[in-house]
């Protein structure tokens, strides 16, 4: 398939393998990501899953094979700020943190305020705009120990959007939190989606929940094992998801 | 007897010297503190401690360094310890506090090698030890307003992204901050304070005005800002009231500015703890 420049996908990796230590994490990944997708990515503990995300975002880097981000090479990437990434809330730990969900939600801007400059009168409403975007307005200078879990997500998830990413990463962001928070959640997703055209990458072992709301999945299990649309994982999730967790484990997948 | 402050320089510059170690120890203290880094200030004070120990001998032994204020070798080793405890938490990835016992001791065990081969100093040692108000001298406050203008401006243009590094590592590195630089020279700052604090609260309670302000201050803070905030209002009120009550008295002053320091968390714990049991 031909593209033009513009058409250049958000991620490309080619033939990636991560290895650690002995072990194979990933093996042989080929995965684009196209500007406006929003992929589902599914797969048991272990299954790499984080790992990828880590390799997308040069936190790891890969064994074997390449990633290519906006269409560029990792190494050469310096555009971090088209890049949102939340992180498993688990890994946070951040509430005993002495700090107000404005300043939580101000440091996203770290990147694209630069080095040696102070944020601007802009910058700072933006970051109240965010925030209303999220449904904290009232928790603006709050200490976010004081919040909810959910609410605590939604913080983490106002501080990746504050820089207006294009591309929005997200690891396991509904862990730890309660079951309405997660429809609003999904929600919110949608709507960025939908009015601002981000494109997103989402991780989660909810696959009944998740699947629901993304257009594309990829199944992983140190080789990618699936990767197409919401509809066609739909009508084939039970061989797929039978090849991946094996025949032991009782299908995830619930349809409302 | 508040005018002797004004007649006498020694006094002069402890004061100055006091209210500048005032502003910057609870300022780096709240980055270190929040990264669980509490205790990297007392194992650089050992390595500085060595350091001192290290620029007596040579002005006792070599002529060539008979001119050179031991504070200067007490830097040189302090940055060292800095750069070292930054490899060493590399190297112990998942057990990052080690690098601090092994930095104490090393420092430490250095420190009473150099002063058995000098066979002992004189009292000017108990003064970097423990802090002495007589002790400052214009060098001596010199090298601290340098530290404190070079930690006050980086603070300033820098806050956004230290505040980053501090609150989410991982975060900071995926936004494109250049972390490892930040932590690096953020390292650098703090081996320079304790290093040029040392003759007023004395080296070894030196960790206690980085840390004991801030503690205080995060039981009331509402905010990051707020938290520096408080924190060097508590340290400024400790080392004013410590180096007034230690003239008085005759005291050392570091250990009476620490102990001020420990009143006042007392205070904030007692008056928070009245204030839920009222409520």
């Amino acid at each position: 398939m031909e593209r033009t420049h513009q058409e250049e996908a958000v991620v490309k990796l080619t033939s990636v393998t991560f290895q650690y230590e002995d072990k194979v994490v990933l093996d042989d990944v080929t995965f684009t990501l196209e500007r406006g997708d929003f992929v589902g990515i599914v797969g048991p503990n272990g299954s790499g899953k984080s790992t990828l995300m880590k390799l997308i975002l040069g936190l790891l880097p890969a064994t074997k094979g390449k990633v290519e981000l906006f269409g560029q090479p990792l190494s050469r990437f310096r555009d971090w700020t088209k890049i949102g990434y939340v992180a498993q809330q688990a890994a946070h730990g951040a509430g005993g943190f002495p700090a107000t969900v404005r300043e939580v939600v101000s440091s996203g801007l770290v990147g694209k305020v630069g080095l040696f400059r102070r944020l601007k009168p802009h910058h700072h409403e933006k970051v109240r705009d965010v925030v209303d975007r999220v449904g904290l307005t009232e928790k603006l200078d709050q200490r976010i120990g004081s919040l909810s879990g959910g609410q605590l997500q939604r913080v983490f998830i106002a501080r990746a959007l504050v820089a207006e990413p294009e591309l929005l990463i997200l690891d396991e962001p509904t862990v730890g939190v309660d079951q309405e928070s997660i429809d609003q959640f999904y929600e919110l997703l949608r709507s960025l989606k939908e009015e601002n055209g981000m494109t997103m990458m989402i991780v989660s072992h909810d696959v009944g929940v998740m699947t629901q709301w993304v257009n594309k999945v990829a199944c992983l299990q140190r080789r990618l094992h699936f990767h197409g649309t919401a509809d066609e994982f739909a009508h084939n999730h039970e061989r797929i998801l039978q090849q991946m967790y094996g025949d032991t484990v009782k299908l995830l997948a619930h349809h409302h | 007897m508040l005018a002797d402050w004004w007649q006498y320089d020694f006094l002069r510059y402890t004061l100055l010297s006091g209210v500048l170690i005032g502003l910057i120890c609870p300022i780096l203290g709240t980055f270190l503190i929040v990264r669980r880094l509490s205790m990297m200030a007392d194992g650089l004070s050992h390595v500085t401690l060595s350091g001192v120990a290290a620029g007596m001998l040579l002005s006792k032994k070599v002529a060539l360094f008979q001119a050179v204020n031991p504070l200067f070798f007490g830097m040189l080793f302090s940055v060292a310890g800095s750069l070292f405890i930054e490899r060493l938490r590399k190297v112990y990835k998942s057990y990052q506090d080690l690098a601090i016992p092994i930095i104490i001791s090393g420092g430490l065990g250095l420190f009473t090698v150099l002063i058995s081969i000098a066979k002992g100093f004189n009292a000017d040692l108990y003064s970097y030890l423990f802090g002495k108000i007589v002790a400052v001298t214009k060098d001596d406050l010199y090298a601290l307003i340098g530290v404190a203008a070079v930690v006050l401006v980086t603070v300033f243009l820098m806050y956004k992204e230290l505040f980053a590094v501090s609150f989410d590592e991982e975060f900071a590195r995926v936004s494109g901050v250049a972390r490892r630089s930040i932590n690096l020279w953020f390292m650098v700052l703090v081996a320079l304070t304790i290093a040029a604090s040392m003759r007023i609260v004395g080296v070894l309670l030196i960790s206690a005005l980085i840390t004991i302000p801030v503690a205080a201050s995060l039981q009331i803070a509402g905010s990051f800002r707020q938290t520096i905030l408080y924190a060097i209002v508590f340290a400024e009120t400790s080392v004013l009231g410590g180096l007034y009550f230690a003239y008085l008295l005759d005291w050392a002053s570091g250990g009476t500015i620490v102990l001020m320091a420990v009143l006042i968390l007392f205070a904030v714990l007692g008056v928070k703890r009245l204030r839920a049991a009222l409520r």
